[in-house]
């Protein structure tokens, strides 16, 4: 069966291009947004990847990016739950996935990254990731290393000693931006036109999506694209229902040690109640107490286990979640700052099912496990 | 001769005209006692939309389109079809209408052309006549 | 979107605005004029617990009132008391009554009621009395005299006489839009209780006024209305600072009627349009109000709320707690005598959410 493939790499592949390359997105996927400040060139893509690769930048000498965002993976560490750091310490969010985090409006599971290149800088100095007490390690490399100081120079013009964190995050950005991936069964059935392209279950459990699961709200989808996500932070009841009777006196005893210069990257990530404070750790807002981004669901299937804590092991259970109104066993209490979007859902087992199949037709196929590259195309 | 015949076809035909409704009329004329009659007719219609409009027996949990939306409020009907971000795509107003017996109202959708939707419909908008159309506002 | 909590908003609006913090009072610089004269209190409204039967309620609203009484009891200082505006039930059945008494009784500071219609009408606030105790009466408060009325009765003839069942009149009474409703008012018996009340008030000392209706004349057609609104306003025209807070519009509104502040309060449960968008009707929306934005209808906390009401040398200033919405804080301005919001008094808020 043939695959409108719109790759970015057939584009880089291609003959003569200039400076900077204009990213059209793949099919189901709008144009992949570049800042002004920060245009793409085939140089500054490869020095990314080769900085995101590099597992110098760490206190121990072995945890790069890519170690919890592995390209085999869809840049992820599934099935890890939490990821592991250096000396495998482990923090308490779940590795999101770098394809199509181009499109987000702000990173982390929380938000506090404005952008790509803002993220790239704190997994370097958190402790329970790569461990660096500052950024200079890093620069020192870079400085040094002679296809870093070549890569630098034609990406930025930039002699060595002046090499700063900035270039480091804008080369690093530029790579990322590359990872974006659509063109699932999904995209070929509902933007390619193509009727045989998903499963008879996949397209039940679209019904059930747009209808009775209601989660096209939240994972979006409009007339000519679909990134699966608003953009915006919900309190959909994972995590912050282990911790809800604690909530009253751990909000203020946070806001407290904010107040005194407590770094929030840090404290969110080593310890677990605070980081089920979620968006309200970094803004303070009442309204957003315990409430996280909404990921995309594009390659969700290969990218298990499920929420910002790794929780939710498989996509049936991430349904039965929502179908249990915001609880992981039903009848178990619905945490008092739920988002207004959740409630139970009542499926029937065929729809709870269907919307799961429905989900296994988001992977794109250049993340496809071979299993799964060889049921697309819908022969269910 | 063969005008004679004609005359008297044409005259056979206007006379099942005046059997059947106004003297001589032509295409879409029509008299006033009909246009109050039709209107009439109208508002029956419009009157069952603000019914159903009140009725908890649209949706399963007691709530009812008038709590949020007195007097069909804020449910902009001029602005149809449009794009509507709950739903994902460019839909019309019956559909958004279904939308909201499903969620708010937690009931089972009506089909797009039965009495029930085009009576909520014709009340929804008797409500907001005179408003200027403005198709895919948001 | 959420209001910003952190030190630097804080000290932005010191001194005019409700301090709605969860940070220990000792950890930010306030600079009040007259700190002892300060003090906060919540207002809870409008939470129309709806019954559907046997043990189930509308689930919506539940959870509007629980997420209310939880955010209260996590502010800190614990606020002096919390207000709970009316329309705590639907239709005043015992049966919703009780549910939404029991989410009250998690509040951790003492809690005051004012009647609501949807409370009244079935029983004539029988139960309510029982569980709540009188539906008007005054109290004083750190130099503060506050008055509740219930201002939702209506004429005795309507009452009494109208309806052959009290089920029907409470339906009827429950339909904001319908046609067979009645003006609220006061009434001579409490406009009368409230002359002999006031007298024994000094003419500065602030008085704030809590009612249901906005004794005031907004849309009589959705009973934003109250009838003898002038009657009730002349009692409080002596006054230096008089204020009066009502719930029932589920939406912001406020205003200045010679020496008196009006502020309306959010519901918890669901957000109301602005009658100014019922394109039949001439209606009057205090023209101070910057209108809040309209709400997205999936996410169904989202226009609702609750508020943080700072007593500040006399006036309230009302903090606004929405979800999912711009939170926003309305608060007297003492240069320009009226109340005002703090951001967006002379600026379009965001004209495409607004409600047309």
């Amino acid at each position: 069966m043939k695959h409108r493939h719109t790759s970015l790499w057939v584009v880089l592949a291609g003959a003569s291009l200039p400076a900077a390359i204009a990213l059209a997105g793949p099919l189901g996927l709008p144009p992949v947004p570049v800042p002004a400040n920060n245009p793409m060139t085939p140089e500054k893509i490869a020095l990314g990847s080769q900085l995101f690769n590099d597992k110098r930048f760490s206190a121990t000498g072995e945890v790069a990016c890519a170690t919890c965002h592995d390209a085999g993976k869809a840049f992820t560490d599934s099935p890890l739950k939490t990821s592991e750091g250096i000396n495998k310490l482990t923090g308490t969010r779940n590795a999101p996935t770098v394809v199509n985090a181009a499109y987000f409006a702000s990173q982390f599971w929380d938000g506090r990254s404005a952008d790509l290149e803002d993220q790239s800088q704190h997994p370097f100095v958190n402790p329970v990731e790569m461990g660096l007490k500052d950024h200079e390690p890093i620069l020192k490399i870079v400085r040094s290393d002679p296809t870093y100081v070549a890569g630098f120079k034609q990406s930025f013009g930039v002699e060595p000693a002046a090499i700063t964190m900035d270039h480091v995050k804008k080369a690093i950005a530029s790579f990322e931006r590359t990872l974006v991936a659509g063109d699932s069964p999904f995209d070929r059935w509902y933007f390619g036109g193509d009727k045989t392209a998903m499963s008879e279950a996949a397209v039940r459990g679209f019904k059930v999506f747009l209808e009775d699961g209601r989660c096209v709200s939240c994972h979006t989808i409009e007339q000519d694209h679909a990134l699966f996500t608003d953009n915006r932070f919900h309190n959909i009841g994972a995590g912050i229902n282990r911790i809800q009777d604690k909530v009253p006196e751990i909000a203020p005893k946070f806001l407290e040690a904010k107040a005194k210069g407590v770094d929030v990257d840090k404290a969110v990530l080593s310890d677990p109640n605070s980081s089920e404070l979620g968006r309200f750790a970094v803004t303070d807002g009442l309204d957003e107490l315990g409430s996280f981004k909404t990921p995309t669901l594009r390659n969700v299937a290969v990218t298990a286990p499920y929420m910002h804590d790794g929780s939710v092991k498989t996509l049936r259970d991430v349904v039965v979640h929502y179908n249990n109104g915001g609880v992981t066993n039903k009848g178990e209490r619905v945490n008092d700052f739920l988002s207004g979007g959740i409630r139970e859902l009542n499926l029937d087992e065929q729809q709870i099912s269907d919307l799961v199949a429905f989900m296994e037709a988001l992977t794109s196929p250049q993340h496809a496990t071979p299993a799964q590259a060889a049921s697309a195309g819908g022969q269910q | 001769m063969k005008t004679k015949i004609i005359r008297h076809s044409l005259a056979a035909v206007v006379g099942a005209a005046i059997a059947l409704g106004s003297a001589g009329a032509r295409a879409d004329e029509f008299t006033k006692q009909e246009a109050e009659r039709w209107e009439a007719q109208f508002m029956q219609v419009v009157q069952k939309g603000r019914e159903l409009w009140t009725s908890p027996a649209l949706g399963k949990n007691g709530v009812v389109c008038a709590q949020c939306h007195p007097n069909a409020a804020n449910s902009h009907p001029e602005t149809y079809p449009k794009f509507q971000k709950q739903i994902g795509k460019v839909i019309t107003l019956p559909e958004m209408i279904n939308w909201c017996i499903r969620n708010p109202l937690e009931g089972q959708p009506l089909a797009v052309d039965s009495p029930e939707m085009t009576a909520l419909v014709a009340y929804a908008t008797y409500e907001r006549r005179g408003v200027k159309l403005e198709p895919g506002k948001h | 979107m959420s209001n910003h909590y952190t030190r630097r908003s804080f000290l932005k609006t010191a001194g005019t605005v409700a301090a709605v913090s969860t940070l220990p009072v000792t950890l930010v610089e306030i600079a009040f004029a007259k700190p002892q004269d300060n003090f906060t209190f919540a207002y809870i409204s409008d939470s129309h617990i709806q019954h559907i039967r046997a043990g189930k309620f509308v689930n919506n609203w539940d959870r509007g009132l629980i997420r209310a009484v939880a955010e209260t009891n996590l502010m800190t200082p614990k606020p002096d008391f919390v207000m709970f505006g009316g329309d705590l039930a639907q239709l005043g059945t015992k049966a919703e009554l009780d549910h939404g008494a029991g989410m009250l009784a998690k509040l951790n500071a003492p809690l005051k009621t004012v009647m609501g219609e949807h409370d009244y009408y079935l029983d004539l606030g029988e139960y309510w009395s029982k569980l709540f105790g009188p539906q008007y009466y005054s109290f004083d408060h750190k130099g503060v005299h506050f008055v509740v009325l219930n201002s939702i009765l209506t004429h005795d003839e309507w009452t009494f006489n109208r309806w052959p069942t009290a089920e029907q009149r409470m339906n009827e009474m429950a339909g904001l839009d319908n046609p067979n409703g009645s003006p609220f008012m006061v009434g001579e018996k409490q406009r009368d209780w409230l002359a002999k009340d006031l007298a024994k008030v000094a003419k500065d000392t602030p008085v704030v006024v809590f009612s249901h209706s906005p004794i005031q004349k907004i849309y009589k057609g959705w009973n934003f209305w109250t009838d003898d609104a002038e009657q009730v306003q002349a009692l409080l025209k002596p006054f230096d600072k008089a204020n009066v807070v009502y719930g029932h519009v589920h939406q912001i509104q406020y205003n200045q009627i010679g020496n008196i502040a009006f502020n309306s309060v959010m519901a918890t449960a669901w957000p109301w349009p602005y009658p100014s968008t019922y394109a039949q009707a001439e209606t009057y929306l205090p023209k101070l109000t910057i209108p809040m934005n309209r709400a997205d209808p999936f996410f169904e906390r989202d226009a609702t709320g609750w508020q943080m009401i700072n007593v500040n040398t006399g006036r309230v200033d009302l903090a606004y707690n929405l979800y999912n919405n711009r939170s926003r804080t309305v608060a007297f301005d003492h240069k320009r005598g009226h109340p005002a919001d703090t951001q967006f008094q002379d600026v379009a808020l965001e004209p495409n959410r607004a409600h047309y």
